[in-house]
């Protein structure tokens, strides 16, 4: 079989599995992982009015996968009462950052400014991990909306990690590293990470040596925290179509070594 | 002057930035808040300096008549947000706001979902047990797309229980190995950064 | 159906069409990605960095002490001219070796000291014994050993170091694992969009 139709085969291929494994409407019970479930204790027992810092490190590409994780960390927080600062260390998370909270707020009646503020975006990273360190107004005077960060009842008292209890950063590259390095060792600061699946490998070091809290994964991991939570999101809506391409993408390589094997004894035959 | 003042600026900000971590001190304390403030400053003019390289690229391309309408449909878009963004702001239901939701999102989640096609056909036609370890490889990376799906739990409890064995010893062993290599690496170069043994960043005006 | 939800549906066909093979819609796709972003990014540096912490404080804090980074900023666009290029190289020295100088203590603690004394597990916990503890010893060390150029990879050393391949096969075995099922979840996300969103076929 020609290449050109061999791609195009894979690819419908694909695109059959995954549409028709998504329009049946089946849900799973996603067991959760340890790390998550780490995750999911620490905000669970954190004392009401407890301030948590959202960090929004990551770009619109990987928003499909983000988004379930966010919205469900977001959620839970809001439902504990928990305080949530807000910010970016990523241009195109500022925008998301600032989307996902205000419409998460809503969902409880929470108030910006009281309850939660969305502090923006700052372009050099680790100069503003650092500089949170010694006072966040400093590095963030005013907040996304341009208003002076002292105005805002939420910052009434929290001027630097000290101040925090926990960083959640949500990211797709490696920005959460540096939050674990600067804000972590020098600061002392816990850093808790909601990651996409291709990032988890890249951490792991770091979540075994207990330099980062814990770690939600993907769209599994947003499965696994919905889950916990009793909620219906996007993580649970995608799990059959995530398992269909992983037996696709399964049945690929083993077909692919099927062939080659078989050719490679023909070859050795001749 | 031209190598020798850059030099001792780097050498400069760089001990200063290094010594700081030692030091609680209120002039020093002073001193890193003001460094950090103006890196975050300076490092905002680097995009605006792109921004006008790319713009300056593009009217080139224009006016050799090379992509034309593409380079047209780029500059557009570049001009279109700051337009926006003066005219409505960058609130929530603002024009800027709603072209990023509505054109600037989906069109980079799409880029990156085509992905997962050539992951696919990359599958098929590359990845083959032609060695030991070409095949540990595979039936790693096996293992970990069979246990990581909710109906290989559902068989066996076994799967998710190998899958994070897998990545918490070996695979992490390996990784913290590299990550430690890098560590070494970025001192070494940092510190030869610092003291101007390392000049590669005084190139390329 | 609102015009945003048109749009967006529209333009990600226009980028999937890439799959059937490269063509003027997908281009003039990307082309507008491209300026979009840019011109995004330049509106959001804009705003939270040259208004919040340099105008405003200089104009109406009178904070004139940040004219130096203004005007270190302004250097670095003589970066278009030939003649005062080599002025540009200040500025970059500047965040060059203040980013070296916060580096060296975070990547000697984060990166290096603690991911070596993390490594070192206890053997025996509860009263049984882990083999964890050793294949992460037996990982970390073999790994290195097969990127120390130092040393000819031949006998005892050569032998580490291929113990260390292996290591590194798994890793990279499991991060192929990690990455299909990230650009699977992200194929889902835009088929979610187009089916539920775009074409009404799912509530």
């Amino acid at each position: 079989m020609d290449r050109l139709k061999t791609r195009w085969l894979i690819f419908s291929g694909l695109a059959v599995v995954v549409v028709a494994a998504y329009l049946i409407n089946i849900k799973f019970k996603t067991e959760p992982s340890p790390a998550t479930m780490k995750a999911y204790e620490f905000i669970e027992t954190l004392p009401e009015s407890s301030v948590v810092m959202f960090s929004f490190d990551h770009e619109a590409s990987s928003l499909p996968e983000i988004q379930p994780l966010a919205l469900a960390l977001l959620r839970h927080a809001f439902k504990n009462d928990l305080k949530i600062i807000g910010l970016s260390l990523f241009a195109e998370g500022t925008a998301i950052g600032y989307d996902l909270m205000t419409e998460t707020a809503a969902e409880y009646d929470k108030q910006y400014g009281v309850d939660y503020v969305f502090l923006g975006f700052k372009p050099q990273y680790i100069s503003a991990i650092l500089g949170m360190g010694e006072s966040i107004r400093r590095v963030f005077p005013e907040d996304y909306l341009g208003n002076p960060t002292d105005n805002a009842p939420i910052m009434s008292g929290v001027d630097s990690y000290d101040d925090i209890t926990m960083v959640v950063s949500i990211a797709d590259g490696d920005r959460t590293v540096y939050w674990v390095e600067y804000a972590g060792a020098r600061y002392g600061q816990e850093v808790m990470a909601g990651l996409t699946a291709a990032m988890i490998t890249s951490y792991d070091p770091y979540l075994s040596s207990e330099q980062l809290y814990a770690v939600v994964g993907g769209l599994r991991g947003a499965a696994e925290y919905e889950n916990l939570l009793d909620q219906r999101g996007g993580g649970a809506r995608g799990m059959l179509a995530q398992s269909a391409a992983h037996l696709y993408i399964i049945a690929l390589v083993v077909t692919g070594n099927i062939i080659y094997f078989r050719n490679r004894r023909r070859r050795g035959g001749k | 002057m031209r190598t020798k003042i850059p030099l001792l600026i780097c050498l400069i900000f760089g001990v200063i930035m290094f010594a700081q971590y030692f030091s609680s001190h209120e002039l020093a304390l002073s001193v890193y808040n003001s460094i950090l403030e103006w890196w975050q400053i300076i490092f905002a003019f680097t995009l605006f300096v792109g921004v006008a390289a790319f713009m300056k690229n593009s009217l080139r391309g224009i006016s050799r008549g090379k992509d034309t309408p593409y380079k047209i449909i780029s500059l557009v878009g570049l001009i279109l947000m700051p337009v926006l963004a003066i005219i409505g702001g960058t609130k929530i239901g603002s024009p800027f706001l709603w072209s990023f939701e509505n054109m600037l999102a989906p069109m980079q989640a799409t880029v990156f979902a085509l992905l997962a096609f050539f992951v696919a056909s990359a599958s098929f036609r590359g990845f083959r047990a032609r060695t030991v370890s070409a095949t540990i490889l595979l039936v790693t990376a096996l293992i970990v797309l069979l246990g990581r799906i909710p109906m290989a739990e559902m068989i066996s409890e076994t799967f998710p229980k190998v899958t994070f064995w897998i990545q918490n010893y070996p695979s992490m062993a390996a990784r913290r190995a590299i990550l430690i290599g890098i560590g070494l690496g970025s001192m070494t170069t940092a510190l030869r950064v610092i003291l101007g043994i390392e000049r590669t960043y005084l190139r390329g005006e | 159906m609102d015009i945003g939800t048109i749009v967006a549906g529209l333009l990600t066909l226009a980028v999937f069409s890439f799959l059937y093979r490269d063509n003027p819609v997908y281009k003039a796709a990307e082309s507008w990605l491209i300026g979009l972003s840019i011109g995004y990014a330049l509106v959001i540096f804009w705003q939270t960095t040259i208004i919040d912490l340099l105008l405003g404080p200089l104009f109406t804090e009178s904070r004139y002490i940040l004219i130096i980074p203004l005007i270190l900023g302004l250097m670095m666009f003589s970066r278009f001219s030939k003649s005062i290029s080599w002025l540009s190289r200040i500025p970059i020295a500047l965040m060059i070796g203040a980013g070296a100088g916060v580096a060296i203590p975070a990547m000697l603690y984060a990166r290096t000291l603690k991911q070596m004394s993390a490594s070192v597990m206890p053997m025996i916990e509860n009263g049984s014994f882990r083999i964890e503890a050793i294949v992460v010893v037996v990982g970390v060390i073999s790994t290195l050993a097969y990127f120390y150029f130092s040393r000819e990879h031949r006998g005892f050393t050569g032998a580490t170091a291929k113990l260390g391949t292996y290591f590194l096969m798994i890793f990279f075995g499991a991060t192929f694992g990690y990455t299909v099922m990230s650009r699977m979840s992200t194929f889902i996300g835009r088929v979610d969009f187009l089916l539920t969103d775009f074409l009404h076929l799912i509530k």
